[in-house]
C-alpha cells in the first residue's frame, strides 16, 4: 500500500458519475435484453430503462465536465487539441483526422465509450418516446435495431465497468491493490439499474404483474452475483482489508454495501413477495442505497488513509515491508508484461505511451526565452 | 537526437539549504505561498512538500534515538522522477503529458483539462494541480533551459553537487563509483533508488540513500497502471457474461414459449 501519493480530490462529482453512470448502463443493458428476449409485456417495461438511460447519462457527462479544472477542454478527452487548436480553419475535418485514444487508458477508452454510449442510449430514448412509432419499429426490427442493441449492450457494459478499473489502474491505496473493482462495479451497476426501473414502473404504475415478476427475477440474479463479486472482492483486499477498516470510508463502503445493499434487499426477496408494490419499493430504495455506500466509500477510502498516515497501515505494512530492497521489484512479475507501449519501455527509447498531441512550431513554456 | 539526460541526487552531500527550490522558483516563475509559510512544529522545513508551487522540496527527515540523546538528519531533494515507464504519462488522456526528445517527461499545459488522473497514478505524489492555471504542475526538467543547452536551474544553484545533472549513462556510472567509495569507507547502508530497470523501467532522477527507500517516502514497489488492466478487464468481462446470462434467462419468455407453448401462460400470470 503506497501512502507516498498525493490525492486526486476526485469528490462529489466523481462520485455521483459513478453511481447514476452505473444505474444508466444497468438499466440500459437489461432493457435491451428485454426487448430481444422478453415478450411484448416486458417490453413495455423496457422503455422505463430507455427513459432512465440517456437523461441520466447526459447529466453524467455534465457531472464530469463541471469536475474537470477546465471544463471548456473537456473534448482534449477525444481528440488531439494541439493539433486541432493549431489549424482551427480546417475545422471538424481536422477533428475527423485527429482522434486521440489510448487503448491501454481506461479513461482515454471511458471517454470515447461514454460518447458511444450517450449515441445509443439517445436512439433508445427517442424510440421510447413515441410507443409503436417509426423510430421504435425500426429499432426493433430492422438492421439498425440490431446494430444499436449490440453495441449499446457492449458499451453499456463496458461503461458499467471501466470506472472500477480505471480505480484500479493508479498508485492510490487500496485501488490499485485490487483488481476486482471492474467486476463490482458491473455487477452493481446491474442491480442498481434493474432497481431504479423498479422504482420508476412502480412510481409511474407501468409495467404488468408478470414482467414486475420477472424483473424481480433478474434483480434477485443480479444482487446474488454481485453478493460473490462482493465477497470476492474483500478477500482479494487481503491484510489491507484491516487498515480500510480502520477508516471511517472504508466502514462505510465495507459495512453500507454488505448490510444495505446486499444482505437486506436479498432478505426482502427472501421474505416479502417483491410484486407487492411496498416491498418493490423497499427493496428498490435499499439496492439503490447500498449502491451509492459502495460508489461513496470506495472512492473516498484512500484520501482517509492518505490523510491519517503510516499509522493507520502499522501492523500490515510492517509484513509487507520487511524488506524492502530485495522487493523493489517492477511492478507485480506475475501480470502480463507489455500491454502498452510504456511497458517495458527502456530509457531513451522512443516517445513510449506519448501520443503526439504537438503542435508542428511546438516550444516548452519559457520565461526567459519565448516571454511565456 | 539528444541523448537521454538525468539528475543523480547524492542525498549524503545534500545541506538543506534549498537553494535548488529557490532557483527552481526563480527560473519557473513559481510564486510563494500566500501566506507565507511557517514552522510546522513537526520538522525545520518548513515548505511541507513538494506542490503546484514546490517543482522542487527539499525533505527534512529528522530522527532520534528513543532516549533523544542522537539525533540524525537525512535530507534529500526531492523532484519529479522523470520515470521511463511512466504513470502519469501512460494513463494521461489528452496526451498533455509528453515524452520530450531530452527523455523527459514534460506537462503541455494548453492541453491539459485537469481531469487529475495523472494524480491518482504518480506513485511519487510529484503531481498537483495549480489552483490559478486549472492544470497539472510539475519539473519540467527545465525543458527550455536544456533546448537552449543550459543545465536545469537546480542543478546550477546547488552548491554541494548533491544534485548532478549530465547524460544519463555517465551519470548512472558516477552513481555506482560513489556507492563504491561509501560502501568502502564502512557506509553500509548506501544504496542506489532507481538506477537501474528495478523501479519503473528507470528513473532519470535517481537517487542515492543512506536507509530505506520508505524512510525518504519513496515507494519501494510503485507500479505501472497499465500492468492491472488486462486481469481487471478479465474480471469484469466474466462478471458482464454472467450478467448478461442472468439477464436473458429472467426474461426467456420468447424462446421458452417457443419449445413449449403451454408452460408460457402460467409463469407469472400473463397471457
Amino acid at each position: 500500500m503506497n501512502l507516498f501519493v498525493a490525492d486526486p480530490q476526485w469528490g462529489w462529482w466523481i462520485i455521483l458519475y459513478f453511481f447514476l453512470g452505473g444505474i444508466a448502463a444497468g438499466a440500459y443493458f437489461q432493457a435491451l435484453v428485454m426487448d430481444v428476449v422478453g415478450n411484448d409485456e416486458d417490453r413495455e417495461l423496457a422503455r422505463a430503462g430507455y427513459w432512465l438511460a440517456f437523461p441520466l447519462i447526459a447529466l453524467c457527462g455534465l457531472f464530469l465536465t463541471v469536475d474537470l479544472s477546465q471544463p471548456t477542454r473537456f473534448w482534449h478527452m477525444l481528440f488531439r487539441s494541439e493539433l486541432v487548436d493549431a489549424a482551427p480553419a480546417a475545422g471538424w475535418r481536422l477533428l475527423a483526422g485527429a482522434p486521440l485514444l489510448k487503448y491501454w487508458s481506461p479513461m482515454s477508452v471511458g471517454s470515447w465509450a461514454l460518447t458511444l454510449f450517450g449515441l445509443c442510449s439517445f436512439l433508445s430514448f427517442l424510440g421510447s418516446l413515441w410507443p409503436g412509432g417509426r423510430l421504435e419499429r425500426l429499432l426493433r426490427h430492422g438492421i439498425l435495431g440490431r446494430v444499436v442493441a449490440a453495441t449499446g449492450c457492449g458499451v453499456g457494459l463496458f461503461v458499467a465497468s471501466y470506472t472500477g478499473v480505471l480505480l484500479t489502474a493508479t498508485n492510490q491505496p487500496f485501488w490499485s491493490d485490487n483488481v476486482l473493482i471492474g467486476a463490482l462495479f458491473l455487477t452493481s451497476a446491474a442491480s442498481t439499474g434493474l432497481a431504479a426501473m423498479l422504482l420508476l414502473a412502480r412510481v409511474w404504475g407501468i409495467g404488468s404483474p408478470g414482467a414486475l415478476a420477472r424483473l424481480g427475477k433478474a434483480d434477485r440474479w443480479a444482487l446474488t452475483l454481485e453478493l460473490v463479486v462482493f465477497v470476492s472482492f474483500l478477500a482479494a483486499a487481503g491484510g489491507w482489508l484491516v487498515p480500510v477498516l480502520r477508516t471511517w470510508h472504508g466502514l462505510v463502503l465495507v459495512a453500507g454495501t454488505l448490510v444495505v445493499g446486499l444482505l437486506a434487499p436479498l432478505a426482502v426477496h427472501r421474505f416479502a413477495d417483491v410484486s407487492g408494490r411496498r416491498a418493490a419499493l423497499a427493496l428498490s430504495a435499499l439496492v439503490l442505497a447500498g449502491g451509492f455506500l459502495l460508489r461513496y466509500g470506495l472512492v473516498t477510502t484512500p484520501g482517509e488513509l492518505l490523510e491519517r498516515g503510516p499509522a493507520v497501515v502499522d501492523g500490515a505494512a510492517a509484513a509487507a515491508q520487511k524488506n524492502p530492497v530485495s522487493r523493489v521489484v517492477h511492478g507485480d512479475p506475475t501480470q502480463p508484461v507489455g500491454f502498452s507501449p510504456e511497458d517495458g519501455r527502456l530509457q531513451g527509447d522512443g516517445p513510449g505511451a506519448d501520443p503526439g498531441n504537438r503542435r508542428p512550431d511546438f516550444r516548452p513554456r519559457s520565461k526567459v526565452f519565448n516571454g511565456d | 537526437m539528444p541523448e537521454p539526460v538525468g539528475f543523480f541526487t547524492d542525498t549524503t552531500l545534500c545541506i538543506g539549504c534549498k537553494a535548488c527550490q529557490v532557483a527552481c522558483h526563480q527560473w519557473n516563475d513559481l510564486p510563494s505561498r500566500v501566506p507565507l509559510p511557517v514552522l510546522s512544529g513537526n520538522s525545520y522545513d518548513n515548505t511541507g512538500s513538494l506542490s503546484d508551487l514546490n517543482w522542487r522540496h527539499v525533505k527534512f527527515i529528522e530522527q532520534f534515538s528513543p532516549d533523544r540523546n542522537q539525533a540524525a538528519w537525512l535530507m534529500m531533494s526531492d523532484v519529479c522522477k522523470h520515470c521511463a515507464n511512466a504513470p502519469c504519462l501512460e494513463v494521461c488522456p489528452t496526451g498533455a503529458l509528453l515524452r520530450t526528445e531530452f527523455d523527459t517527461v514534460y506537462i503541455n499545459e494548453p492541453a491539459c483539462n485537469g481531469c487529475r488522473d495523472c494524480i491518482a497514478a504518480c506513485p511519487f505524489g510529484v503531481i498537483h494541480t495549480s489552483p490559478s492555471k486549472g492544470v497539472a504542475q510539475k519539473c519540467t526538467f527545465c525543458y527550455d533551459r536544456l533546448q537552449h543547452g543550459l543545465t536545469p536551474s537546480c542543478a546550477q544553484a546547488c552548491p554541494t553537487q548533491s544534485i548532478l545533472f549530465g547524460p544519463l549513462k555517465q551519470l548512472q556510472e558516477k552513481a555506482r563509483a560513489r556507492v563504491a567509495q561509501l560502501h568502502k569507507q564502512g557506509v553500509e547502508e548506501a544504496q542506489l533508488y532507481g538506477v537501474d530497470d528495478n523501479v519503473l523501467g528507470g528513473l532519470n532522477a535517481f537517487y542515492l540513500l543512506v536507509d530505506k527507500p520508505e524512510t525518504y517516502g519513496l515507494p519501494s514497489e510503485p507500479k505501472l497502471p497499465s500492468r492491472r488492466v488486462p486481469r481487471s478487464s478479465v474480471a469484469a468481462i466474466v462478471a458482464g457474461i454472467l450478467s448478461l446470462l442472468g439477464a436473458v434467462f429472467a426474461f426467456r419468455e420468447r424462446t421458452r414459449r417457443g419449445r413449449t407453448p403451454a408452460a408460457a401462460p402460467g409463469e407469472g400470470g400473463t397471457r
